[in-house]
């Protein structure tokens, strides 16, 4: 069965417990609902959850649509993954589920060959990841690396694309600081060597290019 | 304690979005706001906003300061004698903070007289004055006004020697935190309203929520205590931001050490989460940093705005553990959640056990 509602206007916790109720109906395998704003979305998010339903939530003008699907698990990590926000919590985190796998950039080239060329590498290297749909949990830069930070630095774009799709791009605060870029980064994506450390030790598969 | 004699439901919460410091202005757009302030310095003003301090401390005399501070909010419970006690608990709560003593209060109190009968504000009052006499304070009076929606709160004023003011800003490394509630008070009082909270756990919430911060404190003071605030609007993770960031420390807190209120953890998980919880995440996010896998219910619980909150403390460790004993024999629920290191001034790091 699925159940469409209207909780537009309501105030909270209406909008979620009004789908918690219907989803208590075992009977009931989809609910779409719309609602206002982007706290709705995301309680009704964790909500799903705990029925082990997929969501998808599409924006429109003004209101989200949000559909949670009991048929579908199985089949949408991926698209958890793409419409989770890139928010930087402990949960978007982990919502990766699989081998972690975190890129480690210690200079902002790639190999040791012609400094043009192996600067150009680096940029072809993120750039072919990101197309071939590789999710790193996190690209962390130390050293050199955090060159690769610097506002004129040609991989700045694709760096921003990773994090759109929830993977954290950090660089050492010290390094910053020493190649006088500390001001010029914005200040979520500077880390320290704790963090660094964690997310190393932490990863299944670590790459340095 | 008397409970409200009001017993007719005028569903006081019915209309109000944000329940409690969860009406709070979001710390982002405050610091915005009060960016644009500046007033001349005033050597008798030992606290200001900059360090976004509980209360405002005046020095009158080399042995005597007077603590001000005025806190109100909309409706978080629908009976009216406890919607009041909840609102001057939270407000006494700021000068507790401090490390004060309060002495006088006065009301400040918004009513829509047209949608609710009279006795209804009066239950609110009662409710407060309750607490204040409780606390040892004398109400002196107050200001209503004709609003939309009822709000309710006090100005207080409390005494405290100048040298004996607890700061957000005097951790050190080292210290351990004490915090002396179950936190969970914003997600307790969405589910409340729900109407999903079952008796005990119903309790728990409004005992929480209506008891003060002063024995905590009195058991507290003979103790060497570095640093201190309450846990209100915030959060967990928002406080304890900004008393790292006034100590010039990192904070580690032990996520899994945290007393949550019962039942607030599976409804977390299940969405009810009030948006001043995403908010706070939004303002703090980038001072937080999560290592191993906190679940997201436990992330939106540390940060949950919490209304009438507790207290917090950064001593050296033997006498954290000494307080936190101290506390726990006088039946208050305090735990030791974080420690004090050197590192990156203001960052909070929420550790979690390895699983």
């Amino acid at each position: 069965m699925i159940s469409k509602v209207d909780l537009r206007g309501l105030i909270c916790p209406e909008p979620v417990l009004r789908t918690k109720k219907l989803l208590d109906d075992p009977g009931v395998e989809r609910v779409e609902a719309l609602v206002d704003d982007d706290v709705c979305v995301n309680n009704l998010r964790r909500l799903s959850n705990t029925f082990k339903a997929t969501t998808d939530v599409h924006q429109h003008d003004g209101f989200f649509e949000v559909v949670i699907d009991r048929a579908a698990r199985g089949s949408s990590t991926a698209s958890e993954l793409t419409t989770a926000p890139s928010v930087r919590s402990a949960g978007d985190v982990a919502a990766g589920a699989g081998t972690t796998t975190v890129v480690f950039l210690a200079k902002d080239t790639f190999g040791d060959g012609d400094p043009e060329l192996s600067r150009t590498l680096v940029n072809l290297f993120l750039q072919t990841a990101l197309e071939a749909g590789h999710q790193p949990r996190a690209i962390l830069m130390a050293n050199a690396g955090v060159k690769l930070m610097a506002p004129d630095s040609p991989v700045l774009k694709v760096l921003e694309d990773f994090r759109q799709h929830g993977c954290e791009v950090l660089a050492c605060g010290l390094c910053l600081e020493f190649y006088g870029l500390k001001e010029k980064v914005p200040k979520e994506q500077i880390t320290n060597m704790f963090a660094i450390c964690e997310y190393l030790f932490a990863a299944d598969k670590v790459l340095q290019p | 304690m008397s409970t409200g004699k009001n017993d007719k439901s005028h569903k006081l919460t019915a209309k109000i979005k944000a329940a409690g410091c969860a009406a709070k202005i979001s710390a982002g757009e405050l610091s915005q706001i009060v960016r644009a302030l500046s007033s001349p310095p005033c050597p008798q003003l030992l606290t200001g906003i900059d360090n976004f301090e509980d209360a405002a401390v005046y020095k009158l005399t080399d042995e005597l300061a007077i603590v001000e501070t005025v806190d109100f909010f909309p409706p978080v419970v629908d009976d009216p004698f406890l919607y009041g006690r909840i609102a001057a608990v939270n407000a006494l709560s700021d000068i507790y903070a401090m490390g004060a003593r309060p002495i006088l209060a006065l009301n400040v109190f918004s009513f829509p007289t047209c949608d609710y009968p009279i006795d209804v504000a009066q239950e609110i009052l009662r409710g407060g004055a309750e607490a204040v006499s409780e606390a040892g304070a004398t109400l002196g009076g107050g200001h209503s006004i004709q609003g939309p929606e009822p709000l309710y709160g006090l100005a207080v004023t409390g005494l405290v020697h100048p040298a004996r003011i607890l700061t957000n800003s005097g951790a050190r490394a080292g210290d351990l935190l004490v915090l002396s509630k179950p936190i969970g008070t914003g997600v307790g009082l969405l589910a409340l309203k729900a109407e999903l909270l079952p008796d005990a756990p119903r309790q728990a919430l409004l005992d929480n929520l209506t008891v003060l911060n002063n024995r905590c404190l009195q058991i507290a003071l003979p103790h060497a205590i570095h640093a201190a605030t309450d846990v209100t609007g915030f959060g967990l993770i928002g406080h304890l931001h900004e008393m790292a960031e006034a100590s010039r420390l990192q904070v580690s807190l032990f996520a899994e050490r945290v007393p949550l209120l019962p039942d607030t953890y599976q409804l977390a998980e299940q969405g009810f989460v009030p948006a001043g919880a995403y908010a706070n995440r939004k303002a703090y996010e980038s001072s937080v940093c999560f290592i191993n896998e906190v679940e997201t219910a436990l992330a939106d619980l540390l940060f949950d705005p919490q209304t009438a909150g507790g207290l917090l403390f950064a001593l050296a460790p033997p006498e954290a553990t000494e307080l936190a004993g101290e506390l726990r024999q006088a039946g208050i629920q305090a735990s030791v959640v974080g420690e004090f290191t050197p590192g990156q001034p203001g960052l909070v790091e929420v550790i979690a056990d390895d699983k």
